[in-house]
């Protein structure tokens, strides 16, 4: 018998995606390059607050309006449990939302591995808190266009006392389009059926959209039934904010440790994170780093793991293996379909220059959304099985190399022959410096949130 | 609007919330080790069918199980005349979290274990967590002798100790 979730959907003709009301963080890219800023909303009366979100919502954009926007920028906006309850949404409603989304992400700690120096009493205000309601993102392709969009959201608050602004973080792409570890990063996003993104090979079948936007099909053929009603439910979705902290120089140190050429720093390197820096993938070139794949993006994304099952090219260990294992689970029963997360980075603070292995104190790395309509089948398994736990690819407790929260001894396991390489403390390269669970509503439902169509509250 | 109601219509309305009891809620941990024990009604008749239903696919099962690489054992236990079965297991802790995996890629493996039991709503069933609360029974006492080490690394160990033996056949030969 050869699972195939396939055998199991009920195949009709894919629904189309009501893309003016869908917001468009949700199924497109951010701009490339790109600037912008999080913003982190306290609502300390409900009144205003849907004043406040009455004034934004003709600034939020739609992910119809993204190939020849009329906004100077890209507006996002999404909202905490405890925003949604500082905004006065009926009790019925808040609880007709999911269990994981309302307990919050700093609840889920203990399935999230956000222990030690991850655990959210060492957040950064107000991650966590009861204080964080509103985010709204800001991506513009310059800082003429963010000062425009900015301003916009500045006004949305205008003589609104009972609004907060209690957090902003500005980001920006790095030279290259690098991480702040020096990699290519961002390559792969699944592929959501109907959504008339960009498609380049190596994004596998396109996934149900149900799978991402409430008010389809997912890949069980059912539709999500909370929250209620159902005009604040279609074309939402949820999202898991994590900010990270990047120890780019503990990161350089450990290479030069290990390793004892230039070379080999690379390739262990490489083999951490699954690519070269240029962005070529393990799998295609598993040698050395091919700029020309790195750079084409036809063939960076174009690979599967069938002729590696031994992990000699890419090890099972690699960070993209691991948070991504596309074929390489076919013989175990895993519906990788079902553990799928859009993902939307940027990146903060600058660049440390190159060649410094010191730490300089500067708070760098990334802001990482991870948007489904499952938090706990998606962010949430991958977060507690595939970045946590080793087992499911044979290697006991062994964690994500780049972004697992190393407590003990952090090994990393790199299958060569005639006898594999384990590299042994591996330190923590990521720390989690807050994060909150939201609700993405669409267009139709901001507007029922903002109390626009006389059915809220 | 009328796209994505339609397409709500098209589907079956089931709900995609959490489990209101996880397995978890109930049973005993020793380690990363779990047990996982429920008594269930059986229909009239369902004793027999289970028992010839079961012995026959036993081959075929155990490769699919074998696949799930996080159930250390099982056991289905006729009492009361035929009247209920015990089932009891033990799993490690990534079992649960992959349970929509088995009841979308295995499904039928699953309900042919359980389709002679009383009110059993099918695997991929939103009912399923409230019959599985209904009947779970948490064990007073749970003792595992290696409580840390998980199926793979059992397998794995015992690989790698055939592998030796036959070195060392082979180097005193």
């Amino acid at each position: 018998m050869e699972a195939q979730l396939t055998n199991t959907i009920q195949v009709t003709n894919a629904p189309t995606l009501e893309l003016s009301d869908i917001q468009a963080t949700v199924l497109r890219p951010r701009p490339s390059p790109y600037k912008g800023q999080y913003l982190i909303i306290r609502i300390d009366d409900a009144t205003q607050g849907r004043e406040m979100l009455r004034r934004l919502i003709p600034h939020v954009a739609p992910a119809d309006d993204w190939w020849a926007p009329t906004l100077p920028g890209w507006l996002a906006v999404a909202f905490t449990f405890q925003g949604l309850k500082a905004l006065g949404v009926p009790q019925a409603s808040l609880d007709s939302f999911p269990q994981e989304f309302r307990e919050g992400m700093a609840a889920r700690a203990s399935i999230l591995n956000d222990v030690g120096n991850n655990a959210p009493a060492n957040w950064e205000y107000p991650f966590g808190t009861t204080d964080a309601h509103v985010a709204i993102a800001v991506y513009a392709k310059d800082e003429q266009s963010l000062d425009t969009v900015l301003e916009r959201a500045r006004q949305s608050q205008q003589d609104l006392p009972g609004i907060s602004i209690i957090y902003r973080l500005k980001f920006s792409e790095l030279p290259e389009g690098r991480n702040p570890f020096g990699f290519k990063d961002g390559l792969h996003n699944p592929q959501v059926e109907g959504s008339g993104a960009d498609v380049h090979p190596g994004y596998g079948a396109a996934i149900k959209a149900g799978e991402f936007v409430m008010g389809y099909p997912d890949e069980l053929g059912e539709a999500a039934s909370g929250p209620e009603p159902e005009v604040l439910r279609i074309n939402g979705t949820f999202l898991a904010f994590r900010k990270f902290h990047m120890g780019v120089a503990a990161f350089r140190k450990y290479l030069r440790d290990q390793a004892s050429s230039p070379e080999e720093e690379e390739l262990i390197a490489a083999k951490m994170v699954g690519r070269w820096r240029s962005g070529a993938p393990l799998a295609l070139a598993p040698e050395r780093d091919d700029a020309t794949i790195g750079a084409d993006l036809d063939r960076n994304n174009d690979f599967s793991y069938e002729d590696d099952m031994r992990g000699l090219k890419c090890p099972f260990s690699a960070h993209i293996r691991r948070v991504n294992p596309r074929d390489a689970l076919k013989n175990e029963i895993v519906a990788v379909n079902l553990h799928q997360c859009l993902r939307r980075g940027t990146n903060y603070g600058p660049p440390l220059p190159e060649g410094v292995l010191e730490d300089d104190g500067e708070e760098r790395g990334g802001v990482f959304i991870l948007i489904g309509a499952h938090l706990k089948q998606q962010f949430e398994f991958v977060q507690s099985q595939w970045v946590t736990d080793g087992d499911f690819i044979n290697q006991g407790a062994e964690q994500d190399p780049m972004i697992g929260n190393k407590r003990v001894d952090g090994t990393f396991t790199i299958p060569k022959l005639p006898v594999r390489r384990r590299l042994h403390g591996l330190p923590q390269f990521v720390d989690v410096r807050g994060g909150e669970y939201c609700f993405m509503p669409g267009l139709r439902a901001l507007k029922w949130l903002a109390g626009l169509n006389g059915e809220s509250s | 609007m009328a796209t994505a109601t339609e397409a709500t219509k098209e589907t079956r309305v089931t709900g995609t919330n959490p489990s209101p009891a996880g397995m978890r809620d109930q049973g005993l941990t020793s380690g990363q080790s779990h047990e996982f024990a429920i008594i269930l009604p059986l229909k009239p008749g369902g004793g027999q069918r289970m028992r010839d239903r079961l012995r026959d696919s036993l081959n075929a099962d155990t490769q699919l199980m074998d696949r799930m690489g996080t159930l250390h054992d099982l056991r289905f236990v006729l009492f009361d005349n035929d009247t209920r079965v015990l089932f009891a297991s033990t799993y490690d802790g990534g079992f649960e979290q992959y349970i929509k995996d088995f009841s979308t890629l295995v499904p039928d493996l699953i309900d042919k274990e359980f389709e002679d039991c009383e009110g059993y709503p099918g695997v991929r069933s939103p009912k399923i967590w409230e019959y599985i609360a209904r009947y779970q029974q948490e064990a007073i006492v749970f003792y595992s002798a290696y409580p840390n080490v998980t199926v793979r690394q059992v397998w794995k160990g015992q690989r790698v100790l055939s592998a030796f033996e036959q070195l060392l056949d082979e180097a005193s030969s």
